[in-house]
């Protein structure tokens, strides 16, 4: 089995770091946590490597074509830019690993590894020429890396798409799109569930909120709500599958939405503070933690839903979580596997009403 | 490039479980016409949840509309219902002409749908103009919005 990055590397930029206030929900912190000198000199130590062909693949402009450019479906139908991680040589791949070590915290470095060992694990059981590949993630860095001026660092590739935002004080952490097909697998003598922190704790929240009525959404969900659209033109290749429906309108008012936070006893109210942390646990702390602050303050919580569909303990396709607060908007949707149907697989998204992009993109 | 097309479009078919419907607006003289492209997959939870059997026709005169921007219904009329297969997906594709009431524009005016998007909460309505090189989004709809603005200059002032 060829994992997606040495394991002497994996290893290597596992450094415990116990100041993480995450510790609980990941244990393992990384080198950088997120803070935009360590991601910098990453960044620059990976320049340094790559040839000017690579260089060019991985520096591309901050504008918001470049930024949208993230999708759920796999490379071979939605074509992604950047850096392909696949391609580089040992030195390379160290250096790149470098820089998603310094932004992404020890679990988003795992999720990072395991979803594209899924994909790995897709190569061996579906044929079909779709992109099922752990080499089919890439690299991106839009803009000039700097401590005051916007930039950002995209990571992605079929079911993985970081899109962090550096812009002098006021990091983005989202749009952050995870999934996994399949939930769970083996692969040689190790067994994988890249979600299973994330699913854990969202259906732990729905279980409780199972016996609240007013949590319960109407409708069907088939995918997550706020995802990427696909664009289909009769006689063309498909066009799309990214964020072209970016920036996104969000409910309003007091239907639909679920059941409000105060409205929860105290206890289900920590899962929902321990439901949305472990979505962002996932960047490197630096970049998520005036994130979480503000959407764990008392006027936030104090306007946050929380709502469901379908089986809470997710063994279901259209099993459905929600939690949608004054800025914070995080999914996670059970949908039936593509390669192997008889299986079922996750989708998760979280978005931030106000700071996609670090808020630096606009409309088209 | 049919052979690319076919493999890109099965492959967009089972890695998207969840299809989009089409509107595709042709501007043409007094009359707006469209192609509605409704995904039979996500269709099928949507009639399900109003316990309905009728012909899909009535179903979309139901859900399918357009007014002036004050108000006024135009007459809507399904020339034509067909099964097609669109990019590796199960669709059924209605013919449907847009009148406008005497006197008002038929470049300006607000659609309604939520024939998919009343009861799957992701589904997204992608609001085309047909051109004839290539096709431009007018908009998108996904519930609970189900009105969209649309204005078209005259073709004489978009050239």
């Amino acid at each position: 089995m060829k994992l997606p990055w040495p394991a002497a590397m994996v290893g290597l930029l596992m450094v415990v770091n116990a100041a993480h206030p995450a510790d609980s929900l990941c244990p393992r912190p990384s080198t950088g946590d997120g803070q935009v000198q360590a991601v910098i000199t990453a960044v620059k130590a990976l320049q340094k490597s790559l040839t000017a062909e690579q260089r060019k693949a991985l520096e591309q402009p901050f504008v918001r074509d470049s930024a949208i450019r993230w999708s759920n479906l796999p490379v071979g139908v939605v074509p992604r830019t950047g850096l392909r991680l696949g391609d580089l040589d040992v030195k390379q791949e160290y250096a790149a690993r470098r820089v998603a070590a310094a932004a992404l915290s020890a679990c988003g470095l795992k999720m990072l590894d395991e979803i594209r060992i899924a994909d790995n694990f897709l190569k061996n059981v579906d044929a079909r020429k779709i992109g099922w590949d752990g080499a089919n993630y890439f690299m991106s860095i839009l803009g000039t890396p700097s401590e005051k001026e916007p930039w950002m660092l995209q990571i992605g590739g079929h079911h993985i798409a970081y899109n962090l935002t550096f812009n002098g004080g006021r990091e983005g952490a989202t749009p952050l799109f995870f999934g996994s097909e399949p939930i769970y697998f083996n692969m040689g003598d190790t067994d994988y569930e890249p979600l299973v922190t994330q699913s854990a704790a969202m259906s732990t929240l729905a279980r409780a909120l199972a016996n609240h009525a007013e949590a319960k959404l109407s409708g069907t969900f088939t995918d997550v709500v706020k995802g990427v659209v696909v664009e289909m033109v009769q006689g063309q290749l498909p066009k799309g599958g990214t964020d072209t429906g970016f920036p996104m309108s969000y409910p309003t008012g007091t239907t639909d939405r679920g059941i409000l936070y105060g409205a929860l006893s105290a206890e289900e109210q920590a899962l929902v503070r321990t439901a949305l942390e472990t979505y962002a646990s996932l960047p490197g702390d630096a970049i998520t933690e005036e994130l979480v602050a503000a959407y764990e303050s008392p006027a936030a919580l104090a306007e946050t839903y929380v709502g469901y569909s379908g089986q809470p303990d997710l063994t279901a396709e259209g099993s459905y979580v929600r939690i949608d607060g004054p800025r914070i908007w995080m999914e996670l949707i059970v949908q039936r596997a593509v390669a192997d149907r008889t299986k079922l697989h996750y989708h998760a998204l979280w978005r931030d009403k106000q700071s996609d992009y670090g808020g630096e993109i606009g409309a088209r | 490039m049919m052979t690319l097309l076919c493999a890109a479009g099965c492959a967009l078919a089972l890695a998207h479980d969840a299809p989009n419907s089409l509107i595709k607006l042709d501007f043409v003289g007094d009359s707006v016409r469209a192609e509605v492209l409704v995904p039979e997959s996500e269709l099928a939870f949507a009639t399900a949840a109003e316990h309905v059997s009728e012909p899909f026709a009535d179903y979309l005169l139901r859900h399918l509309s357009a007014e002036t921007p004050q108000g006024t219904p135009w007459k809507v009329d399904v020339r034509s219902v067909s099964n097609v297969t669109y990019l590796g997906h199960a669709y059924l594709s209605a013919q449907v002409e847009f009148t406008p009431p005497p006197g008002a524009s038929p470049r300006s005016f607000v659609l309604i749908d939520d024939a998919v998007t009343h009861e799957v909460r992701n589904h997204v309505v992608l609001v085309l103009a047909r051109g004839a090189a290539n096709q431009e989004v007018l908009g998108m709809l996904q519930y609970p919005a189900r009105r969209l603005v649309v204005q078209r200059l005259s073709a004489t002032a978009q050239k």
